[in-house]
């Protein structure tokens, strides 16, 4: 399993398209169903995947290992969030830890972390591209 | 030696700091800076002192001026958060621009310690125009980490609970 970070707009996408040769609709959307989450080759905005489990008043935390053992080979792609403010709004700072717990557990579990910087690529866990 | 361990938030950063102080044999001190306002701070808490439970540590609860602090010589101490502290400086005790006293209150305790290690938050990256006092914590506390940077030995930022090292050498005890 591969995880890929970065801030918003970094060009995380485009960096796991050309470099994992992905055609679009091999890209999911992480707020999309569980079903289709377990063939997928990649997974993108994985912070959808976490509110959504949150709003649904499931652990993503235990739906993310599940996720990850139901799909071991997927690459994630998760936005960085948690490097503000502490917001005003409970949900949102629920949100926010949330991410950054399940962006721990990923990372812990991933053979590769590639942080993404202005299109650059930084490997952070694992041998180098 | 003095680390400095910044990141985002819920990304492993005590975690880190843990790993590094229990190394060490020195007497362990925990200077907490966190106030105890509301259910969520109380959560917090209890979170952050279950996972130093059976690490000998002797907690000090510090929310300004921590300089007056009393420590032996030769000592351990970590210290969470420079975010709080920053904030506390700020709100509870009025100062606006606390940079340099906090900077001057860490630099005492960096004088008595074997190993200090100061955890912090990075804030500045959410894009969003707050209030006034708001930016001006950012801002305050934006620069205080780069001050704090400039006179640590090691500073780690840490991505969700990987450690990055920006300045020195990563501990041996964390590889």
């Amino acid at each position: 399993m591969i995880f890929i970070i970065g801030g918003s707009y970094q060009g995380k996408t485009d960096f796991a398209v050309n470099k994992f040769g992905l055609s679009p609709d091999e890209i999911t959307e992480g707020s999309a169903p569980y079903d289709k989450l377990i063939s997928a080759k990649c997974i993108r905005h994985f912070e959808d995947f976490v509110s959504s489990a949150a709003v649904r008043n499931e652990d993503p935390l235990k739906l993310t290992e599940k996720l990850l053992s139901d799909n071991p080979d997927v690459i994630i792609i998760m936005t960085e969030i948690g490097c503000g403010i502490i917001p005003i709004e409970k949900s949102q700072r629920i949100y926010r830890e949330l991410v950054g717990k399940t962006g721990c557990l990923i990372a812990g579990l991933a053979e590769k972390v590639i942080r993404i910087t202005c299109g650059i690529p930084a490997v952070i866990k694992g041998e180098t591209i | 030696m003095f680390i400095l361990i910044s990141g985002g938030c819920k990304n492993g950063k005590s975690a880190i700091a843990e790993q590094i102080i229990c190394s060490g044999n020195s007497e362990r001190f925990y200077i907490a800076t966190m106030q105890p306002f509301g259910k969520e701070a109380e959560i917090a808490i209890k979170r952050h002192r279950k996972m130093r439970l059976g690490r000998n540590f002797n907690t000090i609860e510090k929310y300004t001026d921590i300089g007056e602090i009393d420590l032996p010589d030769k000592c351990s101490v970590l210290l969470e958060c420079i975010g709080n502290l920053c904030a506390n400086e700020m709100f509870s005790a009025g100062c606006s621009t606390p940079e340099e006293k906090i900077l001057r209150d860490i630099k005492k305790i960096i004088a008595k310690t074997e190993i200090f290690i100061a955890v912090t938050s990075h804030v500045g990256s959410d894009g969003i125009i707050y209030p006034k006092e708001t930016m001006k914590y950012a801002e305050s506390l934006g620069r205080l980490n780069s001050a704090l940077a400039d006179t640590a030995d090691i500073v780690i930022e840490a991505v969700f609970g990987i450690p990055i090292i920006l300045k020195g050498e990563l501990p041996e005890c964390i590889y």
